[in-house]
């Protein structure tokens, strides 16, 4: 019964995130097509502008069929697994993201498991000692965590740990486990600092509001053990808020991640969008965009999964109805 | 056992003795020294109103105050000092050998976890239940000490379960480590009548069975002196009077008492005016060092506000907190009698040939989830006359308020013809403006909710002009005077224009909500259970006003109410309303002396008495 | 770039004493970010565009208080002059999404329906949006710098907030004063500006000042990735852009426009809890 109401969400999800993938790749599809300037021109790069090159490059992108008509085209060759050629350096795209993917796959999950086990943590304990001086300290943190994005921090900390104790390399990723290791380390926590503070938000506000419930007060007055009303009552509960906001936070994860990889001078797929940002490099801004938009729909179908898993109102609902 | 051999000795302990119980919250006093005792076996109510620290006292007995309040005193359990005691030793109490039951059934269960497992989980300490075949079966076993026989009923959610099934769970849940003392926080206030009287029955099946003491939390007297040995009434933090139930039922010590008496409207019959004590309920730190009830006493006299008197011993087994009640013990007594036999009055108007408002077979109709159609009502038929007053009873789910709403055009019904004052009315939408106006001035609606029907950033003055202009337009000078006219009319200062709701107590909310439906000169008001949020003492003020402004404006009243002794002081007629369908109708005496439906007995049967 | 949005909805319980030296701080800080916006040109020591190739990234000294960029410009007067990028685009954002969610969310959560729906719909597809690599796309292609940023922030912050509006509704309208506006025969218009409006626009106010915080930090953002700004600029953002390779050199020419968006953003904040706490009990 659970099962496959679980399942008939993720297919409903995935209905809804197929259309949203395909509305996201044309509007950026489109949009490079009709920013101002011409498509030839920045298809060209550096190349020199002789007439047939121009008239390859337009033969090559379909520059004379219809937009639709390219973007279908386009379409055809992603699913086949070929992304295109970047003008700069005409690599395959594909293999491009892959390269840089190592980076930004490493500091995701490195700040994840931080801010998770971190920022869960902080906010447990200053809902605990509510008004106490942690308290303040954590409610204090949590405003500036959400008021320096990650390249603030990121300055902050390359600063104090890079320049003046020198501690940590400047930029760069760092070659091997532990040279990457350490390499990341200040990147990642910049990313884990700026993420943290939600959660700590979250968390605190949500244990508060649980420690509040009649339930709590129920177990307490039976006297049920702390450490079941902590872990079963309150914790179980207050964590319904945050996996809610799986979806804010993935996208935050994304956004500072961008940030942290330009701060530190990083090769992931951040700096990666914004280097063919800037360059207009339009067959690797397509790329780019499709994979990073694809990771964050898959994240968030994970993350209602989850939310379904924990809370059995959400999932009964929709088994009976 | 040795319960029963501890009481029958001359000088038994109490299982619980509270002294001097002080309640506080940053620096402000909640309620004052407290004494309290309770013996092995024994049911006692602490009766009183809002505000009156009752609950506290309980959280306070249990130490389960919330973190801002600090209690000082002793409370000393089985010999044992409860203040004294570290909070780890106090959770080896707690459940074991003292339990508390919360108000609100809906919230006490926590949402994430099957409904038996909250028995269960107090279960597994004990080897016997370590095998899940005994466990399980224990679980079923202590269900079925509440009454629930359906074995599925362990494996649902709580959000699947009813209110009554709720709070019948968390009841076997709070019994199930076999404590000697359950205290009761309002355990059948937020649920429908019918299934009070039936939580309460069990309450005090499951007590007697067990020997168990009880300690009830409850603003109702009534439900008090039904269920309990002794009483004790709290008001504004301090205790007032204390006795056996039936001592304090007879012959009530302190003017609190008697007022709490005589303003709980009787079931059995209908008076002119019920006796209701003046102004509100105060906070206890706003009468402290004195008589807390002098304020609205009306035998208080300066020596009743030069201290705070002490409750003492005024006969054997019962205490007063009234410096005056040898002197007035008699004009008590008296008050008392005349209300007594206060003879019931006639109907307010004589039945009319032509009705005010017709309704017939209203249907209304709702889509759930996914599809399916909700009936709220049924094919309902109702009449009011003009200048009479009809009750409409019923218990949540009946649809009484879809149909309060849908007479006024809040809702449109699914079917169904609805006339008022011979305008066709059963659609408000398709009605020509001027038929709708005329309408809109005909019928007007007072709600339940005394702290949201009224607007919180709009003056009482600023709400009543709103309603006024819906009727033309007038000079200043003009709404002013109609402004000061209707405040008057619901017997408040006409300084209270200038006042914000949030300035108000619940009583002056709903007087005002009633003036502005008065302000466009209706003849019919719909009054969704109008009183029931309000406390007894105010409840007696609110009841009374309708009753006089129904006299001096020949107003037309659709009452609805679950409550049948409220209904029986407004009512002329009654429509009894069941799950969409009116079951039963006719004068109110008729229907409350000589019930015919079964649920109408049923209703009339879960009345305590 | 709306990430923060809902959850940055201010929390119960927040210890009071912090409130009112922080909100007394918060205050001063805006005051003198204004200050410094509307009248930056007469107290700056130095115009914010004198380039001075032969000084170059130069430490702090008594001249340039702190210090110089690689092209030799003031930085602490360029500092002065980035004000203004940091309070109208923020202000033009935060005012501007709000408008706009004011009027959705309104209309949507009072008539419900079809233009509940649609408007919905919309909200939860700009939800789903990878926000922030959309509006670097967009604005990185698209080109026009500050201005088209500005526009972009205006329509993704415009989805969350609708939504905050909506709810906010939808708590009042099932409230008995409405049905008693309703069945006193108050026209729909009346009762949605004269009074649901005015039990929604505290609401309104304080998360007006938290998305100026938020619209803030994500501006700089873009200013920082070469996107926002047209360069040479003074702006806190780009200042970060375009000193990051001096770190050595002169690092309070980085660390000193990080601290006032810091700064900025968190007396934004500041002031927008207090505000919800204010408003809204």
């Amino acid at each position: 019964m659970m099962r496959s109401g679980v399942l008939r969400l993720i297919l409903v999800r995935l209905a809804v995130a197929v259309p949203l993938l395909l509305v996201i790749s044309f509007g950026v599809f489109s949009l490079v097509h009709m920013a101002p300037g011409d498509p030839v021109r920045a298809l060209l790069g550096t190349r020199p502008s002789d007439p047939e090159t121009l008239a390859a490059l337009r033969e090559r992108y379909h520059l004379d069929d219809p937009l639709v008509v390219q973007y279908g085209k386009w379409l055809g060759q992603v699913l086949q697994g070929d992304l295109g050629r970047s003008i700069n350096g005409n690599r395959l795209v594909l293999s491009s993201i892959k390269e840089r993917a190592g980076v930004t796959i490493y500091l995701l999950l490195v700040s994840t498991a931080i801010v998770l086990a971190a920022g869960i943590a902080l906010g447990m304990l200053a809902a605990f000692r509510r008004g106490g001086r942690l308290d303040r300290f954590v409610v204090m943190f949590g405003v500036f965590g959400i008021s320096s994005p990650a390249f603030v921090t990121g300055i902050f900390l390359l600063y104090v740990f890079g320049v003046v104790l020198g501690w940590f390399p400047t930029f760069g990723a760092g070659r091997g486990f532990l040279d990457r290791f350490w390499h990341l380390t200040l990147p990642s926590l910049a990313l884990a600092l700026s993420i943290m503070a939600i959660v700590v938000k979250i968390t605190r506000a949500s244990m508060i509001e649980v420690m509040d419930r009649d339930y709590v007060a129920f177990a307490r007055a039976r006297g049920v053990s702390t450490t079941r009303i902590t872990l079963s009552y309150i914790l179980r509960n207050a964590l319904i808020p945050v996996v809610t906001a799986g979806g804010i936070i993935v996208i935050g994860f994304l956004a500072n991640a961008i940030y942290v990889e330009v701060t530190f001078a990083l090769p992931g797929l951040g700096s990666l969008i914004v280097d063919s940002v800037q360059r207009r490099d339009i067959p690797l801004i397509q790329g780019t965009t499709l994979v990073l938009a694809c990771f964050v729909v898959l994240v968030n179908l994970l993350v209602d999964v989850i939310y379904t898993l924990i809370d059995p109102r959400i999932r009964f609902s929709r088994v009976e109805s | 056992m040795t319960a029963i051999a501890s009481v029958t000795t001359s000088q038994p302990l109490p299982l619980l003795r509270v002294r001097d119980l002080t309640i506080s919250a940053g620096g402000h006093a909640i309620t004052t020294g407290t004494n309290l005792e309770l013996a092995r076996g024994e049911t006692i109510a602490i009766v009183g109103e809002s505000g009156s620290g009752k609950s506290l006292t309980a959280k306070a007995i249990a130490r389960l105050l919330p973190p801002a309040v600090t209690a000082a005193g002793s409370i000393s359990y089985d010999g044992q000092d409860l203040m004294a005691l570290p909070e780890r030793e106090m959770r080896q109490i707690r459940g074991r050998r003292l339990s508390m039951m919360l108000q609100d059934p809906f919230t006490m269960l926590n949402p994430l976890m099957k409904s038996g497992l909250h028995i269960a989980e107090m279960l597994r300490d004990r080897p016997e239940f370590r095998d899940r075949t005994a466990m399980n079966a224990e679980v079923a076993r202590r269900l079925g000490e509440v009454g629930i026989t359906d074995p599925d009923v362990a494996e649902r959610m709580p959000f699947q379960l009813s209110g009554g099934m709720s709070q019948r769970v968390a009841m076997a849940a709070a019994l199930a480590r076999d404590p000697e003392l359950l205290i009761a926080d309002e355990p059948s206030t937020a649920l429908d009548v019918t299934t009070q009287a039936e939580i309460i029955a069990l309450l005090k099946r499951v007590q007697k069975k067990r020997g168990m003491s009880l300690i009830l939390i409850t603003h109702n007297l009534r439900l008090a002196f039904s269920t309990c040995d002794r009483i004790y009434v709290m008001y504004a933090g301090s205790l007032l009077e204390v006795g056996s139930a039936r001592a304090v039922e007879d012959d009530p010590f302190h003017p609190y008492t008697l007022g709490l008496l005589l303003s709980e409207p009787p079931a059995e019959k209908r008076v002119a005016r019920l006796i209701a004590i003046r102004g509100q309920v105060p906070r206890a730190d706003e009468v402290a060092g004195r008589c807390t009830f002098a304020d609205r006493c009306d035998w208080a006299k300066d020596k009743c506000r030069a201290g705070m008197p002490p409750l003492i011993e005024q006969a054997p087994g019962r205490f007063g907190a009234c410096i005056r009640r040898n002197e007035i013990a008699a004009e008590m007594r008296d008050l008392r009698g005349a209300a007594l036999e206060t003879a019931t009055v006639a109907l307010s108007a004589p039945p009319s040939d032509k009705p005010l408002l017709r309704a017939a077979n209203i249907v209304k109709e709702y889509s759930g989830r996914s599809g399916t159609v909700v009936r709220a009502l049924k094919g309902v038929s109702i009449e009011i006359g003009p200048g009479e007053s009809v009750g409409l009873v019923g218990e949540s789910g009946s649809g009484k308020t879809t149909l309060g709403r849908t007479l006024v055009g809040l809702e449109t019904p699914t079917s169904g013809a609805i006339e008022i004052a011979g305008i066709g009315a059963s659609k408000f939408s398709a009605m020509s403006a001027v038929d709708r106006t005329a309408t809109r001035r005909t019928i007007q609606m007072v709600f339940q909710d005394p702290y949201s029907t009224l607007n919180p950033r709009h003056s009482v003055r600023r709400s009543l002009t709103e309603a006024l202009r819906t009727i033309g337009r007038f000079t200043k000078a003009e709404r002013d005077a109609r402004v000061a006219e209707l405040l008057r009319e619901v017997s408040l200062p006409e300084s209270y224009a200038e006042r914000r709701p949030s300035s108000l107590s619940g009583g002056e909310r709903q007087r005002v909500s009633i003036a502005r439906s008065l302000a466009v000169n209706p003849k019919i008001l719909v009054c969704d259970e109008p009183v029931s949020a309000l406390d007894v003492s105010v409840q007696a003020q609110i009841l009374n006003l309708f009753k006089r402004l129904q006299q001096e404006l020949g107003l037309s009243y659709l009452f609805i109410t679950h409550d049948l002794a409220v209904v029986r002081q407004v009512a002329d007629r009654i429509y009894v309303l069941y799950l969409g369908e009116i079951v039963e109708q006719g004068s109110a005496e008729e229907v409350i002396a000589r019930p015919k439906h079964p649920y109408t007995q049923r209703l009339i049967s879960s009345i305590p008495r | 770039m709306s990430l923060h949005i809902e959850s940055a909805k201010p929390e119960a319980g927040t210890p009071r004493a912090r409130i009112s030296l922080g909100i007394a701080l918060a205050f001063i800080v805006i005051a003198i970010v204004v200050f410094c916006a509307l009248f930056g040109a007469s107290i700056a020591p130095d115009s914010p565009f004198t380039q001075r190739l032969e000084v170059g990234d130069a430490p702090p000294s008594g001249q340039f208080l702190a210090g110089t960029d690689l092209l030799g410009r003031d930085v602490f007067s360029r500092v002065i002059y980035g004000a203004w990028t940091a309070l109208v685009g923020p202000l033009v954002v935060a005012v501007g999404a709000w408008v706009i969610a004011t009027v959705l969310g309104l209309l949507s959560g009072y008539l419900g329906g079809m233009v509940d729906s649609a408007t919905m719909r919309w909200v939860d597809f700009m939800l789903a949006l990878p926000a922030p690599l959309i509006a670097i796309v967009v604005v990185g292609v698209v080109g026009g710098g500050y201005w088209t940023a500005v526009l972009v922030l205006i329509i993704l912050f415009t989805a969350p907030d609708t939504r905050i509006v909506r709810s906010a509704v939808l708590e009042q309208r099932p409230r008995p004063y409405i049905d008693a506006a309703r069945a006193l025969g108050i026209s729909k218009t009346r009762i949605l500006f004269v009074h649901i409006l005015p039990n929604v626009l505290p609401i309104v106010l304080a998360y007006v000042v938290l998305d100026f915080a938020f619209a803030l930090v994500n501006l700089a953002g873009l200013s920082f990735l070469g996107l926002g700004v047209e360069p040479g600029t003074p702006d806190w953002g780009r200042m970060l852009f375009e000193n990051r390779t001096i770190l050595f050199t002169n690092p309070v020419a980085l660390l000193l426009p990080a601290f006032m968006i810091i700064l900025t953003a968190v007396s934004m904040n500041l002031i927008g809890d207090w505000l919800f706490e204010r408003l809204t009990r």
